[in-house]
């Protein structure tokens, strides 16, 4: 720790003088940001599937970190407020040049390059939030918005999402190369700065390093925003999760094709599968699941009505498109395969699981035809 | 006569020789299967068909015990891996208390046990083995 001189000290004027340049704010914003998007890009890029209930909670509280810097970006001290550090595109380039012959212009809080980068981060940052949202919301169906977007724009939206993922681990790495440039080109531990908000100012510019926060229109500004968020949420949360119901499950379905295995969901194959699957039930898999007459027409009827092209869920979008040489088998579909390929074929002979179709030893909402990803529990024997 | 007393028979017998747990249900079906069968039920005729291995039906299920296990009184799998309550009556109360359910069952696994329909000597015999666990 550098040695705290006075803020007023009365030295010559090309002297220098200590200044807390970061406040409070700034700094737990900055290193609790640090630890949120370490955690979202660890989960998002080598993450399980049941880890993702870590990714979302970091990924609200990003969100959430995020209002609160605009708010103080506009109310905040000095250094914080964004018109201190919005540069006309002139003085970028002046700095930019200075840089690059090693001798910069000395800026008390963010210099233009810096701050690009901060404006340019906090927009990665949102996209990446509300494209998650998006995500989350058309191919998990949940979250705020499991009842306004489709499949199919999640499943689009979410390459949008990696690509912006990997775009900011490009820019982290910019950022933190320019951080070290300017502390070794200025002297100054920057780092350090960002620890404990000070900054060794030249004695001239140390009078602006004032505190001004409006805290009022602070407070006010996030009330508004919070009630604004709370009445959105609310009303999306009463939406139905877009093409997802709850069904009853039809008495006869699941006596009849829940004996040797669980009853499958009616979403996890096209109409044309059900229909083979019906009329070929006296060789079924290589067993004998023959029914009468009557109880296979309202089988029928049930699961037609309910198929995989009724639903917008993740299994139910996939799982349409079934294998042609095994066209019966759920198992055996490309999507199926796609997703399980990292299972040892040995998970599946385990006593509780038995065979790959007993989804529902893995899956605890098989039942439901959610599959969700928090609801997968592999069991150990 | 024969279709009087054996069905006569065969009730006044099944509550000598087989422990109390058959409520009515289970003897009339019994009662059903016994009318049709030739000879008088036996409990060992039943634990063999239960026990022996066929290899004449379906490949992947030689035996009845393939998913029922070798003991009654035991859980046992089917081969996705649903549990199968024990078949014995003794240790699953509701077993063979469904005319319309056990000539399913007994359809489709001694088609694909044996290669066959299970006759009704065979199937009382079946029944009766359980009843007695
Ligand atoms: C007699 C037992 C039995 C009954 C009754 C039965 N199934 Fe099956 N089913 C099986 C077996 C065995 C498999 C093959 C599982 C395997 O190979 O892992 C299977 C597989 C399936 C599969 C493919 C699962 C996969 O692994 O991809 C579907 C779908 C299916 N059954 C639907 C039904 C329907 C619909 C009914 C009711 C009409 C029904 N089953 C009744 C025994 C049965
Ligand atoms: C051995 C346990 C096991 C069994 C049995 C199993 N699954 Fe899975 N399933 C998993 C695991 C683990 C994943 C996550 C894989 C990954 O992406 O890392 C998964 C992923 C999935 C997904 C994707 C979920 C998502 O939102 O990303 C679907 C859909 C799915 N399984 C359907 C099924 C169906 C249908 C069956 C039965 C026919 C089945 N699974 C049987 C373990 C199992
Ligand atoms: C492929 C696995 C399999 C094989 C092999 C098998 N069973 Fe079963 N059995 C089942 C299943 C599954 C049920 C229904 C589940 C239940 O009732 O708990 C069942 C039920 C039955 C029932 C009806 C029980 C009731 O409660 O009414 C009878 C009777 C029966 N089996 C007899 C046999 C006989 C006899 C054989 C051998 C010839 C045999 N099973 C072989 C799987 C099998």
């Amino acid at each position: 720790m550098s040695v705290v001189k006075p803020i007023c000290n009365q030295k010559e004027a090309n002297d220098e003088v200590v200044v807390i340049v970061w406040d409070v704010f700034v700094r737990l914003f900055h290193w609790l940001l640090v630890v949120l998007v370490a955690t979202t890009a660890i989960t998002g890029f080598l993450g399980q599937e049941w880890w993702l209930n870590i990714h979302l909670w970091a990924g609200y509280g990003i969100g959430l970190m995020i209002t609160l810097r605009l708010v103080w970006g506009f109310f905040g001290t000095n250094y914080a407020r964004f018109s201190s550090f919005i540069f006309r595109p002139g003085k970028t380039y002046d700095f930019t040049r200075q840089l690059l012959r090693g001798k910069p212009d000395h800026y008390t809080g963010h210099n233009p390059a810096g701050a690009l980068m901060v404006f340019a981060l906090l927009l990665v940052l949102t996209g990446l939030t509300i494209s998650g949202l998006i995500v989350l919301g058309g191919q998990e169906k949940q979250g705020i918005l499991a009842g306004v977007i489709s499949y199919a724009l999640g499943s689009e939206v979410a390459e949008f999402h990696e690509i912006a993922a990997f775009l900011l681990l490009f820019m982290i790495a910019a950022h933190i190369g320019g951080v070290l440039l300017e502390s070794y080109l200025s002297r100054q531990n920057l780092v350090r700065s960002m620890i404990n908000g000070r900054k060794n100012v030249p004695l001239v510019k140390a009078a602006i390093a004032g505190k001004v926060v409006l805290v009022g229109k602070a407070l006010f500004a996030i009330s508004i925003i919070a009630v604004m968020a709370g009445a959105l949420v609310w009303s999306l949360m009463r939406l139905p999760v877009s093409g997802f119901k709850v069904i009853k499950q039809n008495s006869a379905y699941a006596s009849e094709c829940g004996e040797c295995h669980h009853a499958y969901h009616p979403s996890l194959l096209p109409e044309s599968s059900w229909n083979k699957i019906l009329t070929g039930l006296s060789d079924h898999f290589g067993e004998d699941a023959s029914l009468d007459r009557e109880v296979v027409k309202i089988l029928n009827q049930y699961l037609k009505l309910n198929a995989a092209r009724h639903w917008d869920t993740e299994a139910a979008n996939n799982l349409r498109r079934v294998s042609a040489k095994d066209p019966l088998s759920i198992t055996a579909s490309p999507y199926w395969v796609l997703r399980h390929k990292d299972i040892d074929e040995r998970v599946f002979k385990r006593n509780k699981i038995a065979s790959k179709g007993n989804c529902i030893a893995c899956h605890i909402d098989a039942g439901s035809g959610r599959f969700d990803d928090q609801m997968i529990n592999v069991p150990d024997e | 006569m024969r279709t009087l007393i054996i069905p006569l028979a065969a009730t006044i017998l099944l509550s000598a020789t087989l422990p109390g747990v058959a409520g009515p249900a289970q003897d009339e079906i019994l009662k059903h299967f016994q009318e049709q069968a030739k000879m008088e039920f036996s409990v060992e005729r039943g634990q063999e068909l239960f026990t022996k291995s066929y290899g004449t039906g379906k490949p992947k299920t030689p035996s009845c015990t393939t998913c029922h296990t070798k003991s009654p009184l035991k859980s046992g799998k089917t081969r996705v891996g649903k549990v199968i309550a024990p078949m014995a009556l003794s240790r699953t109360k509701d077993r063979y208390s469904d005319l319309k359910k056990v000539e399913k069952w007994f359809r489709r696994n001694c088609k694909g046990v044996i290669g066959r329909e299970c006759t009704p000597q065979e199937k009382v015999d079946f029944l009766a083995f359980m009843i007695s666990k």
